[in-house]
């Protein structure tokens, strides 16, 4: 059976995404081949799409897929056919029926987790995960910000610092999003467009502020995250949704309380395969007991990824999207 | 001679510096006087007195000092009886602008008790230094014995301090200096490595001694000009502890460039946010003045002046004409 899968020729809209046959070649060394089942929808597909994130035209796209091992490259260990396994690291090409994936790259699916849970959670979660338990490691009976609260990371992040016993403060920009986030674990939203979101804080905490803001917004709210902290709080700036930090003088730490400022990737966090697999086999253990729920809110079918964009940049969709070969 | 002070009527050279008789008034509730017996010269003084550090004229000199307890304020309802009597060896670091003074009236919060084995001009010499190491090593970044960390300065006052701390935590430590007739100081003041920062690949030597990886701390009062060597030097998640900027602030940060150099981690501390109340002043002063005690930190204290000749030793600070540390003596 013939292999399919999108590619770009051009960077652009929607419509440059090109449903095409593969001619995979077999899996190289270290390379694990596998059969996709459900391909994980990213905001950064987009980007890569448009040419925000510059590409090698033509291009495969795609950064994370769940799927079972069909064939194992020389100098593979640990890995074989018929191992259901996800990926969220590894190189573009998850917008594919197949495609051969280094195997340091892959981590296993528990029983519990469908193919589809996985490749909607693995790369929010990881995320999440490395913002939550190594960036800031959050205590119980903390209080923290989290901006954006209702967007992918957002979601999972609440319902994680709610199982950790954290009390989570969240952004929104509407009543809607505010209400979903609650369900995700929030105790608290700031409307943001309505409120001055430090001076809620400050209220929230009795005035004291909060040990980590978590803000992947950017350049709109730097200084307002800086101003929730507490004398020697962290702010964790993993995202620039309205542009990036630029032009920081550091005197500005000192003087709003002797501040620390991280601007973290996660490859920096998951950097080898021990690094990825323990803080995966954490992720997906809490997705399998229930405490994390990938919040699926779309499905669409591989060859119709240009409507999943097209949803997704009209901000018509909730939740994760997945992508069914 | 009756009570004397130095004073800024106006910011300039050191011909400002001049003796003036106070009439000091008793001390108030929570306040105690203090005849002082040694007082720190140090970098501040003279950028408050050049106007490089904004002031309100006139004003009180000198944020250091020790001496002895001469008054005690009255208990008051808000007050409970102070923590220190009559005669008490005592000092301070953290209330600014005032110290150069034969007596003082300070906040009784602000002092910290001086052990027996201690004398005063060590004391004085070491004490606000040495509670800024502490923060920094202790606090801001909590080193470990078998870390390799960085150093910048190693050969001023703060850093002839953390280098004789530092190796006494079993911390290897990569000092940096600016000319090379500062590398003995450095060595001699437990520095395992001295680069020159500004002719040497600080990052290249840092990863030469850490397999390759960087360290995961830098600790750096010089600024603008060693910021992205510093950058350089870090392990990936590492910290840089930006103190000081004698060469410059660090502006214009981009903070893309701490996700691109490995997800580092940056901060800007003042030593009053880490020692926010007298228990922990105190606790902080004990550690620091524990191992001047015993000998682990030398004071490395090497000049003497008499307070009436302030001007002469900034003077000669700002010549760089100075070792290691001075006091004035009232």
């Amino acid at each position: 059976m013939a292999d399919y899968g999108i590619r770009i020729h051009e960077t652009g809209g929607p419509e440059v995404l090109r449903y095409e046959e593969l001619e995979l070649p077999p899996p190289g060394r270290g390379e694990v081949r596998i059969r996709t089942t459900a391909i994980g929808l990213n905001y950064r597909d987009t980007y890569e799409r448009t040419g925000l994130y510059p590409v090698t035209l033509p291009s495969p796209l795609g950064g994370e897929a769940a799927g079972v091992v069909t064939e194992v490259g020389e100098g593979v260990s640990g890995l074989a056919p018929g191992d259901r396994v996800a990926h969220a690291t590894g190189p573009l090409g998850a917008y594919a029926t197949a495609q051969n994936v280094p195997a340091d790259v892959l981590v296993p699916i528990p029983d519990g987790v469908p193919d589809e849970a996985a490749a909607a959670v693995l790369l929010k979660g990881l995320t999440a995960w490395y913002l939550l338990r190594r960036t800031y490691p959050v205590q119980s009976g903390e209080t923290v910000v989290f901006h954006a609260a209702a967007g992918g990371v957002g979601l999972i992040a609440g319902q994680w610092l709610r199982h950790l016993g954290v009390r989570a403060i969240g952004t929104a920009g509407s009543a809607e999003k505010a209400a979903l986030a609650v369900e995700n674990g929030y105790a608290e939203v700031v409307l943001y467009r309505e409120e001055d979101v430090a001076a809620r804080v400050r209220e929230l905490t009795d005035g004291a502020g909060v040990p980590v803001v978590y803000d992947s917004v950017g350049a709109a709210t730097f200084e307002n995250s800086l101003d929730c902290l507490r004398p020697r709080g962290l702010m964790v700036s993993f995202g620039n949704s309205s542009g990036p930090v630029t032009g920081v003088n550091l005197g500005i730490l000192a003087s709003k309380g002797s501040l620390f400022v991280t601007r973290p990737t996660l490859g920096h966090y998951v950097g080898n395969r021990t690094e990825l697999r323990a803080a995966a086999a954490e992720l997906l253990d809490l997705v399998e007991q229930g405490v994390i729920d990938p919040n699926i809110g779309q499905r669409f079918p591989l060859a119709e990824a240009a409507n999943a964009h097209r949803a997704l940049e009209s901000r018509t969709t909730t939740g994760s999207t997945v992508l069914l070969p | 001679m009756s009570d004397y002070a130095i004073r800024l009527h106006r910011t300039g050279g050191p011909e400002v510096l001049q003796p003036e008789p106070i009439e000091l008034p008793p001390p108030r509730a929570g306040e105690v006087r203090i005849r002082q017996t040694a007082i720190e010269l140090s970098y501040g003084d003279v950028l408050l007195r050049t106007g490089a550090l904004p002031a309100t004229l006139p004003s009180g000199v000198g944020s250091s000092a020790v001496g002895v307890v001469e008054a005690v304020g009255p208990v008051s309802r808000r007050r409970a009886a102070s923590d220190f009597s009559v005669g008490d060896r005592v000092g301070y670091a953290t209330v600014p602008f005032g110290a150069y003074a034969g007596v003082r009236n300070v906040p009784a919060d602000a002092l910290v008790p001086l052990p027996a084995e201690v004398g005063d001009e060590d004391a004085a010499a070491v004490l606000a230094k040495g509670l800024l190491v502490w923060a920094l090593i202790r606090r801001v970044h909590t080193v470990e014995a078998g870390e390799t960390v960085v150093f910048h300065a190693a050969a001023g006052g703060v850093g002839l301090i953390a280098g004789q701390w530092l190796s006494h935590l079993g911390v290897r430590a990569i000092g940096t200096v600016g000319a090379p007739e500062k590398v003995r100081a450095a060595v001699d003041n437990g520095y395992d490595e001295v680069v020159l920062y500004r002719h040497d690949d600080l990052a290249a030597r840092a990863r030469d001694l850490t397999d390759g990886v960087g360290v995961p701390v830098v600790y750096d009062p010089i600024g603008a000009e060693t910021f992205a060597s510093s950058l350089d030097a870090l392990r990936p998640r590492g910290l840089l502890v930006s103190f000081g900027s004698v060469s410059g602030p660090v502006t214009g940060l981009d903070l893309g460039l701490l996700a691109a150099k490995g997800s580092l981690f940056v901060t800007r501390p003042t030593l009053g946010t880490y020692l926010p109340d007298p228990a922990t002043l105190r606790a902080a002063a004990a550690e620091v003045l524990g191992l001047v005690a015993c000998g682990v930190i030398r004071s490395n204290l090497r000049q003497r002046f008499d307070l009436a000749d302030a001007g002469k030793a900034q003077e000669a600070l700002e010549a760089r004409a100075t070792v290691g540390a001075t006091v004035l003596l009232p």
